[in-house]
């Protein structure tokens, strides 16, 4: 019986007719595909993306080079030089992320004991060539400067499961 | 011996010893904060508190003795739980600044509080604030609110560096560690209480934020300084050496280390550093490659011993630098046919020279100083000169020995001295003598006929009565009795002394390879080509000079003297880390690696030899000056120039000889002749080299050069004397050495004896002046 069904369905075209089915149905159905870069899909808050520096309210950096994120960081992609300022705290004098190095798996984030170096949701950014990708510690700081109320946002919504 | 059960281990411990002795035999650790082993017991962190059977409540296993039969619990839920809450009391006023803490990584608080600690804080009040406080230039306090008050740095003060520099003041929550009001901690130890600190309250200021304990990778090596050769762990980062901790070593030095030791890496990478060869041309410095510099030295010299004969060539060498480095210069002078190699660059007797036995050197391993019941220490700034063994000295003192002091110079060394005999620079020969009379009287043997003549003293007397009840005896000689114009007959009657109370005489060596500079045959009168020695080579000046390390102006017994004779050479070739003043006299500058850039050994004042390989690589075009010397001996055409490594070297120079019979402190066929030459009226210099200007190293060492100990020395005298010049403390005044004078300002010491000045030597503000021991005289500026 099964043998007189597939020798049938092979000469009247069942399969291609079940594919078409399938077509026309997408074909009418609602779209779902976003026009990147006019539409852009939701976001996590904990969306791992572009790294920043947040500063404090009062305008103070709050990173103080205790080099944890540089220690987790499992693709080395983090360079940090530490130096005393003039007011006797500690400081870093360097911060660098290397993006090309950089894995995105959010340790620096979780190690950071001031939530200084934080990843946002920026996925887009470029360069024009591979030096333009190593941040440094202004360029993470300008970031951070720009996005802090997102930033903020985010964490505050992420703070209750920490 | 007492057995006691620990965990269910069965331990025998020796009578007397704690519980935490006990447990530490068994292998079992117990947490703690204020116990130290090289320390007294104070039982105040509480941390160590164990359950032992049938006693009612924890008992602290530091304090507790062990006794036959008890049985110790270290993990039970009484001890656990004893613990956890003293933990938590612990972390109530500690702050959460870890990762800002230098101490970070590294910390035994934060260690313990891992293993022993709860995962949350209870405390929600304030916690307590402490101000920091300025106790110097080495040790910050900068965290004082860090502090548990273990006590440590308060104990090691007092016990080990014999001096309470710090204190707890106040009580329970108010108690604070600080030092007396204004006052700085001026140890020459004071490095180890940052060791000590069990968090982050003491830490280093040099290294202040330098780096975290992970990024460091530790790398053995031996102290460049003093003649102990400390073990150090130099702590690399980025190819710069960061810090500089100890090594436990028992034998050498125990936990220690001094000041110098670990704050003179910052000389390493100092500004000052040589980084290419340089080579005078037409009166300017040009800076050249390795191979013409080589090619200009190995021509000069050729030509110096062509033309006026290789006799003319002489080469002066630290003591600080390693039996490598002097092995080959020394077979690099013999090769080229000129015997002038010496590094005894201090001293100025030579009568002895190729009658010792062997190597000067300490007479008996270092750690027999703490058995040895009496001590005899003749001409030593002991304190400044040997810190770590000065250090061994005053805990043999506090077990019962007592010290006796010949000296030129009345220095607090901090523990008590039994006798003491301050005599100017030239009484001190006739001084001993008088000891050795009265020793002779005191143990009925036969008095030497040179020295019948002399009058014995009271001091004398009693020196020798407390010397002669000793059992075990210690003669030692300092480097001012080193550097002594009589340290020959010195040390002659020191070996009496030492033979009538059946003990044994030593030299402090005064650097860290002054044995293996003299064993690697850096001796005019060692080998076969025999020449003059360091001070012949400057009252008769040569025509080329190789320096290796040495700075004239500094390190010579009489830098004007050396310093004429620099400035008239046709050739001076400088090995040397540091740029200095050699830029005025030098012909060619040739930048050598400093120990820790180096492979190398250094043989210690007890005939240790301690091998170090480089921690870091060489500075820039700076390189290691054993290959620098090898190629210069290829270059010369000298046979046996083909080391591929150091350790060849010294497989060489040392391999063949077993150290033990290399050493020997024995002078023979010197006649004991203690009269003194009147060197005519005036005062006598007594001069010692302070503790910071002794090497090349620490002169840069940026921190040490801050401490009170590097300050511009003061001229010294007495109180009668200075009222005779009519000056009081604190005013200018000339000083004046033959016909070179530099004006200081004056201090009064009345310990200094009568008729004696006390100006230093080896610094920069006293350079001009002439030899270390002399007649001075000074007047009001």
């Amino acid at each position: 019986m099964e043998k007189i069904k597939e020798f049938f369905k092979t000469f009247l075209l069942f399969e291609l007719l079940k594919g078409m089915a399938l077509t026309g149905r997408y074909m009418f159905a609602r779209k779902i595909t976003v026009q990147f870069p006019e539409e852009k899909t939701p976001q996590s808050f904990r969306f791992r993306g572009l790294h920043a520096q947040r500063r404090y309210a009062n305008g103070e950096e709050r990173c103080i080079g205790c080099k944890l994120c540089e220690a987790v960081c499992p693709a080395l992609a983090i360079k940090i030089e530490v130096a005393e300022r003039e007011d006797g705290t500690r400081r870093t004098t360097q911060y660098d992320i290397d993006l090309t190095k950089c894995i995105f798996c959010g340790f620096c984030e979780e190690s950071c004991p001031v939530d200084a170096i934080v990843e946002t949701r920026i996925f887009e950014y470029h360069g024009e060539s591979r030096g333009d990708l190593y941040y440094t510690k202004p360029m993470l700081l300008a970031v951070g400067d720009k996005h802090e109320t997102q930033i903020a946002k985010d964490r505050a919504a992420d703070s209750k499961y920490r | 011996m007492i057995n006691i059960e620990i965990d269910g281990k069965l331990v025998e411990t020796e009578q007397g010893s704690t519980v935490m002795d006990a447990a530490h035999k068994a292998g079992v650790y117990i947490p703690h904060f204020c116990y130290h082993k090289k320390l007294s017991i104070s039982a105040n962190c509480r941390m160590c508190l164990v359950e032992v059977e049938k006693a009612p409540k924890p008992l602290p296993a530091c304090a507790t003795p062990a006794a036959e039969g008890m049985k110790v619990h270290t993990h039970s839920e009484l001890a656990v739980k004893a613990q956890k809450g003293v933990m938590e009391f612990l972390l109530i006023n500690h702050p959460l600044d870890c990762p800002i803490c230098d101490q970070g990584g590294e910390c035994e608080l934060q260690d313990i509080a891992m293993g022993y600690g709860g995962g949350e804080s209870r405390y929600a009040e304030e916690k307590r604030v402490v101000n920091p406080k300025q106790i110097g230039e080495l040790i910050s306090t900068n965290e004082m609110s860090r502090c548990i008050q273990c006590t440590r740095c308060v104990r090691f003060g007092q016990e080990i560096a014999g001096i309470m520099e710090l204190g707890m003041a106040n009580r329970t929550e108010h108690a604070q560690i600080m030092s007396f009001v204004n006052s700085s901690v001026d140890s020459e130890l004071s490095g180890n209480m940052i060791d000590l600190c069990p968090v982050g309250a003491l830490t280093s200021k040099p290294f202040r934020y330098t780096a975290r304990s992970w990024e460091l990778s530790r790398r053995k090596s031996v102290s460049p300084h003093d003649g102990l050769g400390s073990n150090l762990a130099l702590h690399v980062k980025d190819n710069k050496v960061a810090r500089v901790v100890p090594v436990e070593n028992e034998a050498v030095n125990e936990c220690w280390i001094s000041d110098k030791d670990r704050f003179s890496y910052e000389g390493l990478n100092s500004p000052e550093r040589l980084t290419r060869p340089m080579i005078k041309q037409d009166g300017k410095w040009v800076e050249v490659d390795w191979a013409p510099a080589l090619e200009y030295v190995a021509n000069g010299l050729r030509q110096i011993a062509g033309s006026a004969g290789a006799e003319h060539i002489a080469a002066l060498a630290t003591p600080h630098s390693t039996f490598e480095e002097l092995y080959l210069l020394q077979k690099l002078l013999r090769g080229i046919g000129s015997g002038n190699v010496d590094y005894r660059l201090r001293q100025s007797d030579f009568s002895a020279d190729g009658k010792q036995a062997g190597a000067p050197w300490l007479g008996m391993p270092v750690a027999d100083i703490n058995a040895a019941d009496r001590f005899l220490v003749i001409g030593s700034f002991l304190r400044k000169d040997h810190p770590l063994l000065a250090q061994r000295i005053r805990q043999a003192v506090k077990q019962g020995a007592q010290a006796n002091i010949v000296h030129a110079a009345d220095d607090d060394l901090l523990m008590p001295v039994a006798n003491k005999s301050i005599v100017a620079p030239d009484e001190m020969l006739n001084t001993l003598a008088q000891v050795l009379k009265a020793l002779a009287a005191e143990k009925q043997a036969a008095v030497p006929a040179e020295i019948a003549a002399v009058t014995v003293g009271d001091a004398a007397i009693a020196i020798a009565k407390n010397l002669a009840s000793g059992q075990q005896v210690a003669v030692l000689l300092g480097n001012f009795a080193q550097q002594h114009p009589q340290a020959a007959q010195i040390a002659l009657l020191a070996e009496q002394i030492a033979a009538l109370c059946a003990g044994r005489y030593g030299y402090l060596g005064e650097a860290a390879n002054s044995v293996g500079a003299y064993l690697a045959g850096a001796v005019p009168f060692a080998g076969d080509v025999q020449g003059m020695n360091a001070a012949q080579m400057l009252a008769e000046p040569r025509k080329a000079y190789l320096l290796l390390n040495v700075e004239p102006e500094l390190d010579m017994h009489n830098p004007q003297q050396a310093m004429s004779a620099m400035r008239a050479a046709d050739m001076v070739v400088v090995m040397s880390a540091y740029k200095h003043h050699a830029m005025d006299y030098a012909d060619v500058l040739l930048p050598v690696a400093p120990f820790s850039e180096t492979s190398g050994t250094f043989v210690n004042t007890e005939g240790r030899a301690q091998s170090f390989k480089g921690a870091v690589k060489p500075l820039a075009e700076a390189r290691p000056a054993w290959k620098v010397l090898r190629v210069l001996g290829n270059l010369l055409d000298v046979s046996g120039f083909d080391y591929d490594t150091s350790e060849a070297v010294r497989a060489e120079g040392l391999h063949t000889l077993s150290l033990d019979d290399k050493l020997g402190n024995r002078i023979s066929g010197v006649a004991i002749n203690i009269a003194t030459e009147s060197n005519g009226a005036g005062l006598q210099r007594v001069s010692d080299v302070p503790i910071y200007s002794a090497d090349a190293l620490v002169r840069r060492a940026a921190s040490l050069q801050k401490t009170h100990d590097a300050a511009v020395p003061c001229v010294m005298l007495n109180g009668s004397q200075m009222q005779k010049l009519g000056v009081e403390s604190g005013d200018a005044v000339k000083v004046s050495q033959g016909d070179a004078s530099v004006q200081l300002t004056v201090q009064k010491n009345d310990s200094l004896p009568q008729g004696a000045v006390r100006v230093a030597a080896g610094h920069p503000a006293t350079a001009a002046l002439g030899a270390m021991f002399g007649i001075m005289s000074v007047e009001r500026a």
